[in-house]
């Protein structure tokens, strides 16, 4: 049995020194000495600042960048993660479709169809029923539960409508008992369908101004072209619509996917050329042409092309339009 | 062509390089290799003699209950243990126990996520050396039972086995990968979590001053773990998105070099067995079968995932065309990537992953599931093929029974008691899968922790407790699992029952089907050889390769289609969308 003993707590000793600590650190003296660069992260600095890394997505939001994949971590990355969700669970569809709802076009007159779903959406009928709010709700009560949790001013609107309407929230109560404290975002279905009835054809929008953030009823809203796009497709079956290339709307699997297709950067191509023509003053074609060269140039793909098509990085195309924002003036004053 | 290339050239490249790999693998096993002095030193403090298979399984338990308390010590200290710059507090002990059990079994399933709950000292003295030394003890014990099948007098030294494969096998080869992956952006630093400026101010949000959010990106020694997790079929990521995430797999090549660093050696480990017992044709029936069950997989997955569109956006104005499903998906892979790596994954219980496998199109997921189940395409270091070699004495034994002859294996008799050790090795995988299963879906502990609805909550939970028992360590990762000690949100009350219940089901899924099949060797190694006539049964035709397929699919199928149905076959013909 000694024997055993000391060969156990050889073999443990050795390999701890071996491995948690020769190991590591000759791999950590030859990743600082020879690759300093990538072994700290890939990291983008600019005037001393770190402004992100090339290795990992960053969120973009104004029209004259291009756009990442969605995230499932918001782009957190502290963390890292997908959806997890799979064929069957609605949530993936519901998500995809309000990604879709403000951004996609007619396929032959290249207009948005939001400003068409909003106008359906004030009609407040859904498949002949009135009150399309409550039954949007009632199909997808994990949306409208996000909705409460989205924004404190959600929950806030959602509790005043709680202690103003004891009546409803009783008849609920009764209906679900097995709920005994019922949170702000449990009463969604029930709010919706208040609201609803209250306010035919409108949504719970967020407005700004002198008098700060507040929700009113609202006729026009993003949310309403978000959430409302699925309900609209449904009864508008024969309309062609352009087709959104799947990565623009499909999580990726760490939610830092740093790379879009070059496919989706050609498809937002329009949108961020007229934003840059609006801001600079430049030519509308010289512009696109300008950035549509860029995005070739940047291009990428998967083996030298043997194994996927092609890509772009998202942070690098960026900050090269960044970089070329004096480009597109110039040529319009050299003009 | 994009789609077939990828797999082919994984597939391709490992073939090539498994030959010489076993016949190196064969060389150090065999203590050919003379190391330099020190060294030799060093395997003298080791080498207690010469063992049979009871003082072989004895001294392995004795280790493994070292690594279990080493590791408890180690991870419980995380939070006054230095190398820990980012103040991450301490596991919950649950967790703790679930961890070390997942670690110590070569499992890796992750009740935490790596960036979120792990320091760099945790990371280092337990993520990484429990990746060597796992590894090494099912390399050991298929080196064991292989001695007692070509009928050596004893089974060698388990503390000099465990030498030679840590130290001149996988310490060399993960040098020489974490240099690689490096050089390709892999991050090795133990600096802290980098804050970030946004190139567009404000993209992330505002605080609640009002000032622009910044990005915190977690980093960290990445390129010492990277290497050891896939040689050794480890698979437990740095990052909680394991190796989807960047910094664990930057680009195209690292992902193709993980995955022939993934199947290297339990490819070239039936080289090996074939070179050791001196009979390359045993081997190559056994490598035959087992590359044309991994093809399959991999074309199944590529064929259901890559080539179909994810069917819950039928009708909405997406254009899934050229890569597929893409949820869960990263791109600069390549297109076939993530199903491939699925297969490659699973096929060898190694549980690291490149895709979200809960997203997976509905049938594709029955690939990940299939190569669990059967636990011996490839299989993980060692113990695959310890497992297959179970099929094939079953598998003789039925031949046997067929033409009426005594059923024997290499000379040797197979009877009774081999038998029975053998069914014992073979149960214990469906039962530990499917008990579970059955009792966490019929009780609010599984039913609260699913985050997907109907059929596809049921695979998160057969996928969790195959992958336990399976030692993968992958996971359908919706499945809420995961609580920290420290974190904010509450504690789910079922994440100690998911702990607790996956740590037993590892641990036996382990030493039962390791301590059988050693007990099985030592048995046969005693008999006498009998002599080999023409009215011998031959385990090394083609003929018999088909019976061995055979057995495996029956039996695996037998045990696993109603499971198979109830989950992904259902969600395949369920409403979608609905």
């Amino acid at each position: 049995m000694n024997a055993h003993i000391r060969a156990n707590l050889w073999l443990l000793g050795v390999t701890v020194l071996l491995c948690c600590v020769l190991y590591p650190l000759s791999l950590w003296a030859i990743g600082q000495s020879v690759f300093p660069h990538r072994a700290t992260g890939s990291l983008v600095v600019e005037d001393g600042k770190t402004i992100g890394s090339t290795s990992i997505a960053q969120p973009f939001v104004g029209d004259e960048y291009f756009w990442p994949r969605p995230s499932a971590v918001s782009y957190n990355a502290s963390g890292s993660g997908g959806s997890n969700y799979g064929a069957s669970n609605p949530k993936l569809r519901a998500r995809v479709a309000q990604t879709l709802g403000p951004i996609v076009k007619y396929a032959q007159s290249n207009r948005l169809v939001g400003k068409d779903i909003e106008r359906w959406f004030q009609r407040d009928r859904f498949q002949g029923k009135p009150n399309i709010v409550a039954q949007w709700a009632e199909k997808y009560p994990f949306a409208a539960q996000d909705w409460v949790k989205a924004d404190p001013l959600n929950g806030d609107y959602v509790r005043d409508w709680q202690t103003a309407h004891t009546e409803e929230v009783e008849m609920w109560r009764e209906k679900n008992p097995e709920i005994t404290d019922p949170k702000s975002d449990d009463l969604a279905v029930p709010f919706f369908d208040s609201f609803s009835r209250t306010f035919p054809g409108r949504w719970p929008g967020t407005v700004e101004d002198k008098a700060g953030r507040r929700i009113v009823p609202a006729m026009e809203d993003p949310a309403i072209q978000a959430n409302f796009f699925e309900m609209w497709l449904q009864e508008h079956p024969d309309v062609k619509l352009e087709q959104v290339p799947a990565d623009f709307v499909m999580a990726s699997g760490s939610g830092l996917d740093p790379h879009i297709t070059l496919k989706n950067a050609e498809y937002q191509l329009d949108r961020v050329a007229d934003a840059w023509s609006k801001k600079t003053g430049g030519k509308p074609q010289d512009v696109r042409k300008t950035i549509a060269m860029l995005l070739q140039e940047k291009s990428t793909s998967p083996l030298g092309g043997w194994a996927g098509v092609e890509l772009v990085n998202v942070l690098e195309v960026n900050r090269a339009l960044r970089d070329r924002e004096m480009f597109f003036r110039l040529r319009e004053q050299g003009r | 062509m994009a789609v077939w290339f990828l797999p082919l050239l994984i597939v391709g490249t490992t073939i090539l390089l498994s030959l010489p790999v076993g016949f190196y693998l064969a060389w150090i096993v065999d203590g050919r290799y003379r190391a330099p002095g020190w060294l030799r030193w060093l395997e003298r403090r080791l080498d207690t003699g010469v063992q049979n298979w009871k003082q072989y399984a004895l001294s392995l338990l004795l280790f493994n209950t070292l690594m279990f308390a080493f590791g408890f010590i180690v991870l419980a200290a995380q939070s006054s243990a230095p190398l820990n710059p980012d103040g991450k507090g301490m596991l919950a002990p649950t967790t703790i126990f679930n961890t070390v059990s997942s670690f110590l079994t070569n499992t890796n399933l992750q009740h935490y996520s790596g960036e979120v709950h792990l320091s760099y000292w945790s990371q280092i003295a337990f993520v990484v050396w429990n990746m060597f030394v796992s590894a090494a003890v099912g390399f050991c014990v298929l080196a064991a039972m292989t001695r007692g099948l070509r009928g050596d007098e004893h089974m060698g030294n388990f503390y000099l086995d465990m030498w030679r494969v840590v130290v001149y096998v996988f310490l060399p080869t993960s040098f020489f990968g974490g240099v690689i992956l490096m050089a390709a952006g892999v991050p090795m630093t133990f600096d802290k979590a980098i804050e970030a400026f946004t190139l567009e101010p404000g993209a992330m949000g505002k605080d609640d001053k009002g000032d622009p959010k910044r990005q915190l990106i977690a980093r960290g020694p990445v390129a010492a773990v990277l290497p050891i997790k896939h040689f050794g079929t480890n698979g437990g990521g740095f990052f909680g998105a394991n190796s989807a995430h960047p910094y664990e797999n930057p680009n195209a090549w690292t992902n193709y070099f993980e995955c022939v660093s993934i199947l290297i050696f339990p490819f070239s480990l039936v080289v090996m067995f074939g070179r050791l017992l001196g009979q390359m044709r045993q081997a190559a029936v056994i490598y035959g079968v087992m590359l044309s069950l991994f093809v399959t997989m991999i074309v199944w997955a590529v064929h259901f995932d890559t080539q179909q569109p994810n069917p819950a956006l039928k009708g909405l104005p997406v254009d899934q065309g050229e890569m597929g499903n893409l949820e869960g998906k990263e791109l600069r892979f390549g297109t076939s990537a993530g199903a491939t790596f699925s297969a490659v994954t699973t096929a060898v219980t190694c549980g690291s992953v490149n895709c979200m496998h809960d997203s997976l199109n509905p049938l594709a997921g029955l690939t990940p599931l299939t190569g669990m189940w059967l636990n011996c395409v490839f299989g993980g270091k060692g113990v695959g093929l310890v497992n297959l070699l179970v099929y094939l004495i079953v598998g003789v034994f039925l031949a046997g029974l067929m033409v009426g002859r005594t059923p024997e294996y290499l000379g040797k008799k197979v009877e009774a008691r081999e038998m029975k050790l053998a069914m014992l090795a073979l149960l214990i995988h469906p039962i530990l899968i499917l008990g579970p299963t059955g009792l966490f879906a019929a009780l609010s502990w599984g039913t609260e922790a699913t985050s997907n609805p109907g059929p596809h909550g049921f695979s998160q939970i057969l996928y969790e407790f195959s992958s336990a028992s399976a030692n993968n360590g992958s996971g359908f990762e919706g499945l809420s699992d995961t609580w920290g000690f420290n974190d904010t949100k509450p504690e789910p009350y079922h994440t100690r029952a998911w702990d607790i219940a996956t740590g037993l089901v590892m641990l036996l899924g382990r030493f039962i089907p390791i301590v059988a099949p050693l007990a099985l060797a030592g048995s046969l190694a005693a008999k006498k050889r009998t002599p080999f006539t023409s009215g011998t049964l031959r385990t090394d035709t083609l003929t018999f390769g088909f019976v061995l397929l055979g057995t495996i699919l029956l039996v695996g199928a037998l045990l696993f289609m109603p499971a198979a149905v109830l989950g992904p076959v259902a969600e395949h013909l369920g409403p979608i969308p609905f």
